[in-house]
């Protein structure tokens, strides 16, 4: 498998011209909140709540635990963020984001103790089409205890094109990796996405043979 | 008397009929099931809305409404606008969701 930096690379490169890279989306739509929540091969996991008043921002709060595979150092982060949709292109027949996010917590470590306040900030390109679909997305997490950033790639095709009413399925290829000592390389999963209306579940294995899962609820 | 009665009665039904109606929009970025939620639900929060549809195959949005009312193209767009989406045209029938839903299925064979 390449390294996420070099996917990271080629996606870069792909896209100049295009109009952007899709993930699950930080923003509903106006007066909808959303709930997700994450169970990342058992070294990440993190659920989020958010209200967007309008169509361009949410906000909310989440929590992320990280558990690095290399040391078993764990970091607990509890924080409140802003989402927000700085450009949305609504093609013909696709739809591309880039939203950017900032916030600030708290953190708990097993290595120091106490708790170390905490900033984060970082952002999602996503582009899709009802058959295909590519995000990728970088946060950066940053306290006197800890630096760390995860960057995420995903890469999604469709068995076919789902209508609003029908349940739709994705084939998802994800890559993520992450800085300071939390992940050993790059992580890749195949996942299986299905969502119907206000309801979106995904989940497969990595390459370690690690169960990757995920739920979204929209209303 | 009676038959003027049955004659205003004709011409009230008839008026509503005509006023009752379907208003059909093309919107760009309709790609994602889940995403286009939020425009059935902003739009079913209007008083004037009787059902929606929404169709992501024809990038089309309808909205039945109820007897003798309307929506303004102004709240339309804003709807659709505060879902995410861009409106590309607004036009008005007679035509029921039935008989839309029936030709999207031709039109989609």
């Amino acid at each position: 498998m390449p390294s996420l930096s070099s996917a990271l690379r080629i996606l870069a490169l792909a896209a100049i011209g295009a109009p952007a890279i899709a993930q699950a989306k930080p923003i509903a739509y106006a007066n909808g909140t959303t709930i997700m929540g994450e169970y990342g091969a058992g070294t990440m996991n993190e659920l989020q709540l958010f209200y967007a008043p309008r169509y361009f921002y949410s906000a909310g709060v989440g929590h992320l635990a990280l558990q690095s595979d290399l040391d078993g150092r764990t970091r607990d982060i509890t924080y409140a963020r802003l989402n927000y949709l700085l450009k949305r292109w609504n093609l013909e027949a696709a739809q591309a984001n880039v939203f950017a996010w900032g916030g600030a917590g708290a953190a708990h470590t097993n290595q120091t103790s106490g708790d170390h306040f905490v900033w984060h900030a970082g952002f999602q390109a996503d582009y899709e089409t009802r058959r295909v679909y590519g995000s990728v997305k970088s946060e950066l997490h940053e306290s006197s205890a800890f630096s760390h950033r995860i960057d995420t790639l995903q890469l999604g095709a469709a068995p076919y094109a789902h209508d609003y009413e029908d349940l739709a399925t994705w084939f998802v290829v994800q890559g993520r990796q992450g800085t300071g000592t939390i992940f050993d390389g790059t992580e890749w999963a195949m996942l299986l996405r299905l969502f119907k209306g206000g309801g979106w579940l995904e989940a497969g294995v990595t390459t370690d043979g690690k169960v990757q899962a995920m739920f979204m609820i929209n209303f | 008397m009676f038959r003027k009665l049955i004659l205003l009665g004709l011409l009230f039904s008839a008026s509503v009929v005509a006023q009752a109606g379907t208003i059909e929009m093309k919107v760009n970025g309709l790609v994602c099931a889940f995403c286009a939620q939020g425009i059935d639900k902003i739009l079913r929060k209007h008083p004037a809305t009787a059902d929606v549809l929404v169709s992501l195959e024809d990038r089309l949005v309808a909205v039945e409404t109820r007897d003798g009312r309307d929506i303004d193209d102004a709240d339309l767009r804003k709807a659709l606008t505060d879902s995410g989406y861009d409106v590309k045209s607004i036009k008005r029938t007679q035509n029921s969701l039935d008989a839309i839903r029936e030709r999207l299925k031709k039109q989609d064979r």
